[in-house]
């Protein structure tokens, strides 16, 4: 209970750190994850059905991975590089509860955008939605896997490298992974690095989470970011335990 | 009961990686309950690690850390739980007021609301903060700042309270406020370790000194104690017209002399042939102002670590005990 509170104070912390700037984040959130959509739209002309659903279902993955492997990790260095982080680690507060209210704030962030890209991308593609009932859940497992793996990255690399690397990612995530578009597309060897990333299992728990009559999750997928999760969150605690 | 509330043995902390550096060399310190300690020593003397080690941000090699009795190095979240640091760099709190700042890290540190509210308006109202209590903090100056920070710290002050530099750009009047601040920090029986290099404010205010050198502790002692080597010595302090050295009566030994300024010692009992020579030199227009102080502290820190190129800080610290050694001058001429 205590733990709660003081994660819940931690994330008020870092809200108000930010409040200076979070219409204006908020608002490129939204334009990014309606640029998701409308942009590849572009890309692709005018996609049969099937591809406009893949579109449609894929931004909001695209938006939390950006969250949690861009946003969070670039903050957390930040704090580095300012030197704010090392003094809010001397506070007695669980060493998760950094990971746990910096994700809160990043997901809230994001959240906005996350909407009405899918609302964006239903309406420009004329798709049919069938959200399912776990969908929230499965939204947050994939923001803590990618802001773990992002927050992990961001404590245990030089700040500035982490900063270049997380620019890098995105760029990863954006063009050469099965988010917007069918796996099929892309090279052989790529498709059989996916299968041990977490990126292609985050995108397919979504698309299945908005469209269940569409599509499923294969099980090997759940497994595989299941342990990324685990794999994540475990390297993340243990780094903001670490201590020089 | 055991009123020591931070025991450190035979610290130990190495840095590795190219350059090496052998942060802590040994260390033993204690903090009783109800004390201000000082702890002295140059940029990179191995103070920081030395905190940092005891809230569990860095691991030491070897050496034990006690805080309450409790194994600080085995338990470093309880360790957090029974301090509270003021770092030597300002937290960045922009996008909080001070106030919100303050209030929030007491939340954090587990206090009721209302007890909070109560303690941020006392501290608000004590370091002469309300004008600013609820500007955004990037509009506030670095004195601010720095109080600001002094406050989140002690808002809800942990057993043992570690201050890492707090009179840093603070004004010379609330400086004197902040002294009170710790020192009544210690009376309502925190253990208060005082980082810093500003020894000749120091020493008013600590009942205890540790000098740090190069990771070792190499001197101890209450501030009468350590000034003993140089009981019955004056230091003569000049302000010159011109950057040649001053000629000195032969009772004083040259110290320093540098930047229309010179310092020098003398015996105790050869004063007032000292204060006849400067008075002359001041009428012969050779001078421009002498101060005779008691030799300080400062004297035996520098004495023992060697002198540390002046900061800004510490040059505000001259000029603000300056204005009461001119009193004690005047004292010892009468």
């Amino acid at each position: 209970m205590t733990a709660l509170r003081t994660t819940a104070l931690l994330a008020q912390w870092q809200l108000r750190r930010q409040a200076q700037f979070m219409p204006l984040l908020i608002v490129v959130q939204v334009f990014m994850a309606v640029a998701t959509v409308v942009g590849y739209g572009l890309l692709v002309g005018d996609p049969d059905p099937e591809a406009a659903l893949f579109l449609a279902t894929g931004a909001p993955t695209i938006t939390l991975v950006t969250v949690g492997l861009v946003m969070t990790p670039q903050m957390v260095a930040q704090a580095r590089i300012e030197g704010s982080l090392d003094w809010m680690r001397t506070l007695p507060v669980p060493r998760w509860s950094f990971l746990a209210a910096d994700l809160a704030v990043w997901t809230f962030i994001a959240l906005p955008g996350m909407v009405l890209g899918v609302v964006a991308g239903a309406l420009r593609f004329d798709v049919d939605l069938s959200p399912a009932p776990w969908l929230v859940p499965a939204a947050l497992l994939v923001a803590l896997t990618s802001a773990a793996v992002g927050y992990a990255m961001a404590t245990v690399l030089a700040p500035q490298l982490a900063m270049v690397l997380t620019q890098a990612l995105v760029f990863i995530v954006l063009l050469f992974s099965p988010v917007s578009f069918p796996r099929e597309r892309m090279p052989q060897w790529l498709q059989t690095a996916h299968e041990f990333a977490p990126v292609e299992p985050m995108a397919q728990l979504i698309r299945a989470g908005l469209a269940q009559d569409a599509f499923t999750v294969p099980g090997r997928s759940m497994l595989v970011l299941g342990l990324w999760c685990v794999f994540a969150v475990v390297g993340a605690s243990a780094a903001l335990r670490r201590r020089a | 009961m055991d009123s020591t509330t931070l025991r450190i043995r035979g610290l130990r902390k190495r840095y590795k990686g190219r350059a090496g550096v052998q942060a802590n060399d040994g260390i033993d310190l204690e903090v009783p309950a109800g004390s201000v300690v000082g702890l002295l020593g140059h940029n990179g003397a191995g103070k920081t690690t030395l905190v940092n080690q005891v809230v569990g941000l860095v691991l030491p090699d070897q050496g034990t850390i006690e805080v309450c009795g409790v194994d600080a190095i085995a338990r470093p979240q309880r360790a957090r739980e029974l301090v509270s640091v003021q770092a030597q760099a300002n937290v960045p709190i922009t996008g909080l007021s001070p106030r919100r700042a303050i209030e929030l890290v007491g939340r954090i540190r587990g206090a009721e609301r209302s007890v909070v509210r109560r303690r941020t308006e006392e501290l608000l109202d004590a370091l002469d903060l309300g004008q600013w209590a609820d500007t955004p903090a990037q509009k506030v100056s670095g004195g601010v700042a720095r109080l600001t920070a002094f406050a989140m710290t002690t808002v809800v002050p942990g057993r043992l309270v570690v201050l890492d530099e707090p009179t840093n750009d603070v004004d010379p009047v609330r400086r004197r406020v902040l002294w009170a601040q710790i020192r009544g920090l210690a009376d309502e029986g925190a253990a208060v370790l005082l980082v810093t290099h500003n020894v000749r404010e120091a020493e008013r205010v600590v009942d205890h000194l540790a000098v740090l050198d190069r990771g070792r502790v190499v001197a101890a002692g209450s501030p009468s104690e350590l000034t003993a080597t140089v009981h019955g010595a004056l230091t003569i302090e000049l302000d010159l017209v011109h950057d040649a050295a001053p000629h000195w009566p032969a009772v004083v030994t040259p110290v320093s002399h540098g930047h229309q300024r010179a310092v020098g010692t003398v015996a105790a009992e050869r004063a007032a042939d000292v204060v006849g020579w400067a008075q002359r030199e001041v009428e012969g227009g050779r001078l421009d102002r002498y101060a005779l102080v008691p030799a300080s502290l400062e004297d035996v820190y520098v004495q023992l670590v060697g002198a540390e190129p002046t900061t800004p800080a510490a040059d505000e610290g001259t000029i603000a005990a300056g204005v009461d050694l001119t009193t004690s001058a005047e004292e010892i001429v009468r």
